[in-house]
């Protein structure tokens, strides 16, 4: 266990008070499980003078089915809660899949959806002591200045772990974002940026209160994990996807990807595959879609070119799935 | 001994006697010792992998508010090792660091946060070395030599050749030929390092609790590193949460710790991360193996030649031994006539290797097995026929001359057999899941000890007092594998006594008589001996006493535990109490010493090198293991294990079912996920997410079968119990997974990427031979 230092708890009881703290601690850090986050700091990753603690704002603490249909999860509800709640593995079998194979059980039981969603990104280079790092000179994604993945570039390629994203991304998800000038409400992907260094898109003094999924689409979702281990391991790449068929042809399909980028992958073109015929031909062809939009790098010690090839098996594997009769 | 109506204290599946303390929480490991008035110990680590170290300015850690004392290499000019002949390194590094993460000053602080500042404070001036991080590249010519002492770091190199290798592979119908490399992996024990250094200076005394397996060598390296009179020194050895070999050589922090509370005149607790643990290392060394066999058509082995290079990393340790302990268990298991063994320990500018469970056999164990399968699977031969047609027959004496006494591998092959359904489902399971077997061994304690002073091998007192408890005072550590328990189950069934008499302390230099520790599984063996010995004679003094009370002859008295009576007779007999109240008249406290010895016929033969591997007895193990393979992930499960142990007799079968199943654990991890690599001399996960231990989840059924051969040495018959399993379940498996898919991995351990790459290699290879048949 690294030395952990002094800081300042915070514990606001609503949204507002978060975001008054936050303004008034600009290098305030967040916190809801702290899976994440203390890690880092016992890494001398981050050091934070004070931490905001959000566990104690009851609205980001339930699940709710809005009016019109759909449902509003609060960020700070645990994976533990997610994998209780009977709407969410009737309705959204992949965001509940997914989130069963976040680490242990007794990391999900601190974990939050909105903890990882904005999980950090992560890099054998850089999840490692401050002794370490300090090493090897440091990295462009902390204090240094050359990304040991790619040294030439001036890009860091850390990858993006989380497992909920891709899940939430092929369910049509959008996320609430609460901050100074009110709230807005974007589709998640748009929080996302392929950069290893700077792979979120929220201000300062934002904070990501919660995720609405839209009305359950008829048809099925899943997500596939590859890893090492059958627990605790991050994904050294994850897939999920939703889809729908009538008769036997692909009328929606909608397929997303972890641990392959700095950030989640929508597949694009996936739309072109709705209307034809499901079998191993539209598998093929949606493998084949992979490619072009990823990039996994050295990143993890198990070697890119594994994570390219598993990703395509984990997606043909889980479409063939998903299309099986049930 | 024992009456019918007494349970029998031996072969009785008794939970551990420390068990209650551990499962409560109230059992006290070194972090949590008593440190009121502790100053908080830290290392400052080199950055460098190998580099001339030409001056550590310490002078504003000196002066910073708080900090107590800083030590650097200047404070020590003492090397230690444990090896005798191999000592070469300083607590602290002096002119030269050798790997990255190697201790090179210590600071004594109030508080954490302090010696943490003062660490950032001291500055290091070096002028850089070339590195090596690889044995090739360190044995390569022009190489600089990390130790003066060792042209071509080459810590030590091993040609043995017993019987005529050349002639039985010419006799061979088969000979083959196969490279394995085996990763370098690390112990995990459950309990980071830890040191509490208590230095009286108006006495000049010190107490040191760590958290080692070798109190007694840890007690010498201290005296001589801190040039203290031994009879200052004090080592306790509190609870430990696991050794697994990690903690049988003295580490640089419990010497640090001490350095540090006499730089300091007072207590000084060292606490080291889980990564500082990782770099204390001393695990099993990363290790290429290129090993020939011979073969008859029939299966009979004709000779074996093995080459093996150990990437040994920085510093002696245990090196010589593990590269010797990897040629002499070639022998010994199997009936070969004729084995060359090539052995090169190499340093590199990588945390120093040592002993892990199962020394220095695993790797060459698993290639063994992992080569005799490919021979079998080539020449049409069940696996288990040409085991079985290569067993040895005890007692006998190897062609290297170590003396197998009992042997059950032939029943641990026919349980296996039977209990994993081999004749029925090998070969009919479903697509991608498959069987395999592997066998294995290990020394039940080794007969030369590391330091030959003529003393016994192992020492047990007993005390007995007016009260009519006995106290059993080892200096053997309990770290987790209960040779505690064990020691009470011994002295209790030779004095027909339950639990409930015997208390048993271990592990106070001050207090408990000398033991060499527990490495080489010889606690059972050895100081289950002397344990035997010291209760046969506590019973000779209280049938003395039964006889005196009840006016009869000694030969006469019946000892049935809580009574003694007269043999025979119709009288009820005397209760305990009065039999021990009659022995303590006119002598008061009783104590008896029990000691066991290996006698010199199985101290080994005469060559050089010959002191490694040889044992009273040898325990045997067969594994089957039964895996299903993810064609879309590469990911191998191990759905079943099931293994066969002999170890003599077990004194305790909970126990030893314990210990075996976590030797199934070990090996898996070894076998499917665990490894340390290097990214320029940086551990790549020195931590337990990246080094993937397997977790619960992974772990498969396992049956365990002991099979008992009454080994005539052993306590009651008893021999090892905790080592010998592992090295069987790493080629178990490989040997599965090629049953599985064809495949045949000569790396390990088998994660998914390798899998994959295997069998996309061999899908492209099919392929190929479709298009030229169909061409």
């Amino acid at each position: 266990m690294e030395y952990l230092p002094d800081f300042d708890l915070l514990r606001p009881k609503t949204v507002d008070e978060a975001l008054a703290l936050r303004r008034e601690n600009p290098e305030a850090r967040l916190l809801a499980g702290g899976t994440d986050l203390i890690v880092n700091v016992r890494r001398g990753i981050v050091d934070p003078k004070a931490v905001i603690d959000i566990n104690g704002i009851a609205d980001l603490r339930t699940i709710t089915s809005p009016d019109g249909g759909g449902l509003r999860i609060g960020a700070a509800v645990t994976l533990a809660e997610l994998l209780e709640d009977r709407r969410i593995s009737e309705d959204y079998p992949a965001l509940c899949e997914a989130a069963a194979e976040v680490a242990a059980a007794s990391h999900r039981e601190v974990a939050t959806l909105g903890g990882n969603l904005c999980l950090d990104t992560r890099c054998l280079y850089y999840n490692q002591s401050e002794w370490w790092r300090s090493a090897n000179s440091y990295c462009l994604k902390h204090r240094g200045d050359v990304c040991h993945v790619a040294p030439s570039g001036k890009q860091c390629f850390a990858a993006f772990s989380g497992d909920l994203a891709p899940a939430v991304l092929v369910l049509g998800g959008t996320v609430e974002i609460a901050g100074p000038n009110g709230g807005r409400t974007v589709p998640l992907g748009e929080i996302y940026e392929d950069d290893g260094a700077a792979h979120l898109r929220l201000a300062e003094d934002e904070i990501l209160t919660a995720v609405h999924l839209p009305a359950a689409p008829p048809g099925r979702s899943g997500y596939a994990k590859a890893r090492v281990r059958a627990a605790i391991d991050f994904p050294l790449a994850g897939a999920a996807i939703a889809l729908r068929q009538e008769g036997g042809v692909l009328e929606d399909l909608r397929v997303a990807l972890t641990g392959t980028n700095s950030c989640p992958i929508l597949i694009a073109g996936t739309d072109r595959l709705v209307g034809e015929t499901v079998g191993e031909e539209v598998a093929e062809k949606l493998a084949t879609m992979l490619p072009k939009q990823i990039q996994p790098m050295s990143s993890t010690f198990t070697p890119p070119g594994y994570r390219r090839k598993v990703v395509a098996n984990l997606v043909r594997a889980l479409f063939r799935h998903l299309t099986e009769a049930p | 001994m024992s009456t019918p109506d007494k349970k029998p204290m031996v072969g009785r599946r008794a939970p551990l006697v420390d068990g209650i303390e551990k499962v409560s929480g109230r059992a006290m490991y070194t972090a949590d010792l008593d440190h009121r008035g502790a100053l908080v110990g830290r290392i400052l680590r080199s950055p460098h992998s190998h580099a001339e170290l030409l001056g550590v300015d310490v002078s504003k850690a000196r002066a910073l508010p708080g900090v107590v004392a800083v030590i650097t290499g200047d404070d020590c000019d003492k090397p230690y090792g444990i090896l005798p002949i191999a000592q070469n390194e300083y607590p602290l590094a002096r002119d030269r660091v050798r790997y990255r993460g190697e201790p090179v000053a210590a600071v004594a602080a109030v508080d954490q946060k302090t010696a943490e500042e003062a660490l950032r404070l001291i500055c290091l001036e070096v002028r850089e070395l070339p590195a090596y991080y690889e044995a090739g590249k360190a044995r390569q010519p022009g190489a600089v030599d990390l130790h003066d002492d060792r042209p071509g770091n080459l810590e030590r190199e091993i040609h043995h050749e017993f019987g005529e290798v050349d002639a039985g592979l010419s006799a061979a119908d088969v000979v083959r030929e196969e490279s394995y490399d085996c990763a370098e992996v690390t112990h995990v024990h459950m309990e980071p390092h830890a040191a509490l250094a208590d230095y009286d200076a108006e006495r000049d005394r010190i107490t040191l609790h760590s958290v080692t397996q070798v109190p007694f060598y840890v007690h010498l390296r201290v005296a001589q590193c801190l040039d203290m009179d031994e009879s200052r020194i004090r080592v306790i050895k509190p609870f430990i949460g696991g050794g697994f070999g990690a903690r049988t050589e003295t580490l640089n922090f419990e010497i640090v710790a001490c350095l540090l509370a006499r730089a300091a005149k007072g207590k000084v607790r060292i606490k080291l991360s889980r990564e500082e643990t990782a770099l204390t290392h001393r695990g099993r060394p990363r290790t290429g193996i290129k090993l020939k066999i011979g073969m008859t058509r029939e299966g009979k082995l004709t000779a074996c030649a093995c080459e093996v290079e150990q990437t040994g990393g920085a510093y002696g340790g245990y090196g010589i031994v593990t590269i010797l302990y990897a040629g002499a268990l070639l022998n010994a298991i199997y009936d070969i006539p004729a084995v060359r063994y090539d052995g090169y320990r190499v340093y590199t500018n990588t945390p120093a290797c040592g002993a892990m469970r199962g020394h220095g056999t695993v790797d060459v164990r698993h290639a063994f097995e992992c080569l005799l399968d490919t021979m079998a699977t080539e020449l049409g031969l069940d696996p288990f026929k040409v085991r079985r047609l290569n067993l040895l027959e005890a007692p006998t004496r190897t062609i290297n001359d170590l003396a197998v006494e009992s042997y059950g591998l032939p029943e641990c092959l026919d349980w296996i057999e039977a209990a994993s359904g081999w004749n029925v489902r090998k070969g009919a399971l479903p697509p991608n899941t498959g069987l395999g077997i592997a066998c294995s061994h290990y020394v039940s304690g080794a007969a030369k000890p590391v330091h030959w002073t003529g003393e016994p091998h192992a020492v047990v007192n007993l005390k007995l007092d007016f009260d009519g408890g006995i106290t059993i005072l080892t200096g053997a550590a309990d770290i987790g594998q209960g040779s505690s328990t064990i020691l009470a189950q011994v002295v209790g069934e030779v004095l027909g006594l339950d639990f409930d008499r015997l208390t048993v302390i271990a592990n106070d230099s001050r207090i408990t008589p000398k033991d060499n520790g527990s490495y080489s599984s010889r606690v059972t063996f050895m100081v289950g001996n002397a344990a035997l010995q010291a209760a046969e004679r506590l019973k000779a003094v209280l049938v003395a006493a039964a006889a005196r009370k009840l006016e009869a002859k000694p030969e006469d008295i019946e000892c049935l535990g809580e009574t003694y009576r007269v043999a025979g007779g119709q009288d009820s007999g005397i209760p305990f109490k009065d039999v021990v109240s009659e022995a303590l008249v006119d002598t008061g406290t009783i104590t008896v010493k029990g000691t066991f010895t290996v006698p010199r016929e199985y101290q080994g033969g005469k060559f050089r090198g010959a002191g490694v591997g040889p044992s009273m007895a040898y325990s045997y193990s067969a594994t089957a293991a039964e895996v299903s393979v993810d064609e879309v992930t590469g990911r191998v499960t191990v759905d079943k294990v099931w293994v066969a142990h002999d170890c003599g007799f077990a004194i305790n079968p909970l126990s030893v079912e314990g210990q075996v199943q976590g030797a199934v654990w070990m090996g898996l991890g070894q076998a499917l996920s665990e490894e340390t690599r290097y990214v320029a001399g940086l551990p790549v996960g020195p931590n337990i997410l990246d080094y993937r231990v397997p977790t619960i989840v992974e772990s498969p059924d396992i049956e365990v079968k002991i099979v008992e051969t009454l080994d005539p040495g052993g306590p009651f018959g008893a021999k090892e119990a905790s080592e010998g399993a592992l090295s069987s379940i790493l080629p178990a498996i490989a040997n599965a997974v090629h049953d599985a898919t064809g495949i045949r991995l000569t790396e390990t351990p088998l994660t998914p990427d390798r899998v994959m790459t295997a069998l996309v290699k061999q899908e492209r290879a099919a392929k190929q031979a479709n298009s030229r048949g169909a061409a």
